[in-house]
């Protein structure tokens, strides 16, 4: 089957899912694996109701969506279950585009390959049940695919304003912009098997630097227009003060719970700084590859996020299919799936026998999202490790028995 | 120890060689660390009941200061169930109604003040529609606003013993009301229900209590309500009188009530009433029956007291893995679990005598007492563990491991066997091309030329896709049996449609195995993959399980383990007659597979109780078995089925 009659089937059948009212999918909305106080269905209904009644949204912190939600479900569109399905459309067509500019392959063409990339996508649960439980991850993924795909196409102003969509309903995103410009100057095709030297214009980069920052304040001002500056306190700053300790499957809110007052600051500062710190060891490693840097960015956001959900992990997941080039030198691909099947079974698991059967406590639930983060860490290190070792190549038979193997 | 570090560059190389023996020493000996680790597990299994990996049982609440009131329940209260049971008799000689006696219990529960109600209710099963009437009470606390409340029960109903009517359980219940109303003291409402039939209206009530009324139950909301319920009491007293007070405890889907409950409820039988506690109906070792396993034994054996112990615990551990196992509640305590609820049922162990009414009343005064101290539920205590007889118990550091053991042979055989597909030896001569085809397995006498050779790896392409497609659909095929059987037209004529099932369900792999593309000769052979995907995902199930429900996990790691490890040796046919398969022994083994995977179909009872139980109740038990547990015996039993057709292939 190739692309041309997977990709269509796939898109039918995830519209034909948002279609049909299922009684599984209204439980899946208050799940805490799928959707984050910053991202969760219910506070954006609650959120356009109050904004609908002329109460600021903002005011009682339950309400932490971007205000372009707002503006979007209360004029153009109701939050209806189709969007998400649309959204995941867009997310699997950008990815199916991206893949396309790295292998070099025109459209129609890449064949089966390329049905299997969309199907990465869409059919990835770590992604499909947050879209169905309607969790504003989607259209964050969706807007990081479309700026890797406008990136890579190298299309640099839509890219950069994607960016600033992104990063604007999703602060982290801003680690993605180091190797997003750096892909705007070079090419997103496959340089892992002959690293280069950076050669990207530095004054071209500094240009798009500045395009993004002011596509970012306008869209700033447009939103403090319209719902006051507050919005920023209750939205853009959560990620990095963390008001919120609802319970996710990443590694914060279980340690911010734990912490007493006085070092919440500090540590919140060592949180959000540690985020930072992988951006230029990545950047400068695969200089050759930024496409290769942010996909392995991605993967750290999946880890280390503030307000993780299931979404992150699975988009770094999803992005694999676009690196086929790396299988061969992964180290331990099954013990990473493995670990990661681990984690998906302990954490809805866990959460039931604390919450719902009250037989365990918050300790059995971070232990199950410590797996998570350990399934997500051995799946970047392995990127990282395959993507390096992929410029060695393979040695030859009678050679590698006198080969003295010299790294670092 | 030869430390060899001639220059300083050298250290990671060093390092890096180290690293690599010790994987390749792993890998070689891989087989008997499996082993090592199947034979630990397995042998921890059946050391379960040995009294040194037991400890005593503590109460770790303070708040809860079991046995230290004095109860006022008194002869004059015994009266009064005495009059009760002589009217349930009645009802019971009269072959009343639901609606009769349920109107009769309200009436008397509000002839003592108590605001009363019935609830009626139906469950639409497969195989019947279950209507019943349930009449509830509650006593509203005169201390506090009522957010929280205690619920004693009965069912009209009782399995255990060979009475089937729980009429004094009832008559205890509706005495107490009267008797409870009397004291001032109650921190939390208390509510008494008593439902029809045995498990089913409790549990109506239950989810009619809680607004979690699911779609095969017609029943309206409740007209009385109360605060959320911390811990329930069931009291089952069928018999005449009783000389041992038993407890249940095993809950819906294997959950267990905090062991303080249960410890609490010991002290207080012992203390208060003088009457000795035991788990379930089993007496205690020196009051048992000489119905043992030991009676056959010989006399030296049945003498000795550490056999004696190691098969009374062994009693009790099997008859709670019983219930654990199939998520069963073992009483109608166990359907409060679902709710967040510590409860356990109280067995009166029917006996001559000595104790009566006067005991069970003032044990249950004092339990409530007891729960009435608490600030905040149960917590502190335990919530996984094993009780090996009343006064001791198993924290779940010491069986969780037994099953986690076999988990961890299982992932090292499978990850064993993926490492297997990934590479295939070949014979630097031409000497011997018939080498390659034994997976590096080679026969013994192709190893003793092959060796002054110099044997060279090469890796193989390992094609996934086959295999994750397989996998999903006998899963699939699973689910598709499971709507079968929970269907009424199956339970209706279970016996013939249980055959048919089970002959169609034996011929799935053989189905699956002709569409099955033959795999190119360079990619790795299809069972290595499937066998190694098989492994992993048993073991991911077992060790996920164990925390859940270790009799579960405990049973899957002794059903499944040597079956799925050895599906590609026992399906082998024998070296010795390379040119035939062994007929008969094959035939079998896989008859063999086909019992253990599907056999289970030829148990009717079994078959509608667990469908029942999952109908009715919510118990994931039979879906489980079907969607999960048989199709993963299915994968074992096609690897073992192309393990046979990739050798006649050649």
């Amino acid at each position: 089957m190739d692309s041309t009659s997977l990709f269509p089937l796939l898109v039918s059948f995830r519209l034909l899912l948002a279609c049909i009212p299922l009684h599984l999918i209204s439980g899946l909305q208050h799940d805490h694996q799928l959707s984050s106080p910053l991202t969760s269905y219910s506070r954006l209904k609650e959120g356009l109701w109050l904004y609908s009644h002329n109460i600021d949204p903002y005011a009682g912190g339950v309400f932490r969506h971007s205000p372009l939600f707002l503006s979007i479900f209360s004029t153009l569109l109701p939050p209806l279950p189709i969007v998400w399905a649309l959204s995941d459309i867009v997310g699997a067509w950008a990815l199916l585009r991206i893949w396309r500019a790295r292998q070099r392959v025109g459209k129609g063409s890449g064949g089966r390959a390329g049905g299997l990339v969309a199907a990465a996508f869409l059919l990835n649960p770590y992604l499909f049940l947050p879209s169905l439980a309607l969790s504003a991850s989607t259209f964050e993924n969706t807007a990081v695919l479309l700026t890797l795909m406008f990136a890579s196409e190298g299309k640099p102003s839509a890219a950069l304003l994607a960016l600033a969509f992104s990063t604007h309903l999703c602060i982290s995103t801003l680690l993605l912009l180091l190797p997003v410009l750096m892909l705007l100057v070079t090419s997103p095709v496959s340089q892992l098997a002959s690293p280069q030297e950076f050669r990207g214009d530095l004054r071209t980069t500094c240009k798009y630097a500045g395009q993004f920052v002011a596509y970012w304040l306008v869209l700033l001002g447009a939103s403090s227009l319209m719902v006051g500056d507050v919005y920023c306190e209750q939205s853009y700053r959560a990620s990095l003060t963390l008001p919120d300790l609802t319970p996710n499957p990443g590694l914060w809110w279980y340690f911010f719970t734990e912490m007493f007052d006085h070092f919440r600051p500090f540590f919140l500062m060592v949180f959000s700084v540690h985020l930072v710190i992988y951006i230029l060891p990545i950047c400068i490693k695969f200089q050759h590859d930024a496409l290769y840097a942010s996909f392995l960015l991605v993967g750290i956001l999946g880890i280390f996020k503030a307000y993780l959900t299931l979404a992150d992990p699975g988009l770094f997941l999803s992005m694999f299919a676009l690196f086929p080039e790396v299988y061969p030198y992964l180290r331990h691909p099954i013990v990473t799936t493995l670990v990661h099947i681990h984690a998906a079974l302990l954490l809805p698991l866990f959460h039931a026998l604390w919450v719902t059967e009250g037989r365990g406590n918050a300790n059995f639930y971070y232990a199950a999202s410590l797996v998570m983060g350990v399934a997500g860490g051995m799946g970047v290190v392995d990127a990282c490790y395959a993507g390096l070792r992929i410029a060695f190549g393979d040695v030859a038979e009678g050679e590698r028995n006198n080969w003295a193997v010299v790294q670092e | 120890m030869d430390r060899i570090w001639p220059r300083r560059q050298n250290g990671n190389v060093v390092r890096l060689r180290r690293r690599k023996n010790a994987t390749a020493l792993i890998y070689r000996n891989l087989s008997k660390i499996t082993t090592a680790l199947l034979a630990t597990g397995y042998l921890w299994m059946t050391l379960i009941p040995i009294p040194p990996l037991s400890q005593g049982v503590y109460i770790d609440e303070n708040a809860l200061q079991p046995a230290q009131v004095n109860t006022n329940w008194n002869w004059q209260d015994v009266h009064q169930a005495d009059l009760y049971l002589h009217h349930l008799e009645g009802l019971r000689d009269k072959n009343a109604t639901s609606e009769q006696r349920a109107s009769f219990i309200r009436d008397e529960f509000a002839k003592l003040g108590l605001s009363a109600a019935t609830q009626n209710y139906t469950f639409m099963t497969p195989s019947s529609n279950i209507t019943g009437i349930n009449a509830y009470a509650i006593l509203n606390s005169p201390r506090t606003p009522g957010s929280e409340a205690i619920v004693i029960s009965a069912s009209w109903l009782s399995e255990v013993g060979k009475e089937p009517y729980n009429l004094r359980g009832i008559a205890t219940v509706i005495a107490l009301a009267g008797f409870l109303k009397n004291y001032s003291l109650w921190a939390k409402d208390i509510i008494f229900v008593i439902g029809d039939n045995y498990l089913d209206g409790i549990h109506a009530w239950l989810n009619a209590y809680h607004g979690t009324i699911p779609q095969n139950l017609d029943t309206d909301l409740l007209e009385l309500t109360s605060g959320v319920i911390w811990n329930a009491l069931n009291v089952d007293y069928s018999g005449h009188s009783f000389s041992h007070l038993g407890v249940f405890f095993e809950g819906l889907n294997g959950r267990l009530p905090n062991q303080d409950l249960i410890n609490s409820l010991r002290l207080i039988s012992h203390y208060t009433a003088g009457v000795p506690l035991v788990l379930y109906d089993h007496l205690e070792l020196h009051d048992a029956p000489q119905n043992s396993l030991l009676t056959s034994a010989p006399e030296f054996m049945k003498r000795s007291p550490q056999l004696r112990e190691f098969e009374h615990r062994a009693r009790n551990v099997k008859r709670h893995v019983s219930y654990q196992a199939r998520g069963r509640p073992s009483a109608p305590h166990g359907l409060f679990h679902r709710f967040r609820i510590d409860a356990i049922t109280l067995y009166a162990i029917p006996a001559d005598g000595p104790h009566g009414f006067f005991a069970l009343g003032r044990i249950i005064e004092s339990t409530l007492r007891t729960s009435n101290n608490l600030l905040e539920r149960l917590h502190a205590s335990f919530f996984f563990y094993i009780l090996t007889t009343p006064a001791t118990f198993m924290k779940i550091g010491t069986f969780l491991p037994s099953a986690v053991l076999v988990a961890v042979a299982m992932i090292f055989s499978g990850l064993g066997r993926w490492v297997e597909a990934g590479w295939v030896q070949e014979s630097s001569s031409e000497l011997q091309p018939q080498g390659k085809e034994d997976d590096g397995k080679a026969a013994n006498a192709t190893i003793a030329t092959v060796a002054t050779l110099q044997p060279t790896w090469r890796p193989r392409q390992r094609p996934v896709i086959p295999v994750i497609t397989t996998i999903c659909v006998t899963h699939c095929i699973g689910l598709l049996a499971f709507a079968m059987i929970d269907t009424s037209c199956f339970l209706q004529n279970q016996v013939v449609a249980s055959w048919i099932l089970l002959i169609a369900l034996g011929l799935v792999p053989q189905a699956l195995l002709t569409i099955i593309p033959s795999h190119p000769p360079e990619t790795a052979p299809f069972s290595l993959l499937l066998q190694s995907f098989n492994l992993c995902l048993a073991s991911t199930v077992i060790s996920i399980t164990s925390l859940l429900n270790f009799s579960l996990a405990a049973t899957l790691a002794v059903t499944l383990g040597i079956p799925l490890i050895c599906s590609h040796v026992f399906f082998r046919p024998s070296q010795t007659s390379t040119s035939h398969f062994n007929k008969p022994c094959q035939l079998a083994v896989h008859a063999a597979y086909w019992v253990l995977t599907w056999g289970w179909l030829l148990l009717p009872q079994e078959v509608e109780k667990a469908v029942w139980n999952w109908e009715v109740l919510g118990v994931w038990f039979a879906p489980f078995v079907c969607i999960v547990y048989a199709p993963l015996l299915m994968q074992a039993g096609l690897v073992g089925l192309s393990v046979m057709n990739e050798m006649l292939l050649g």
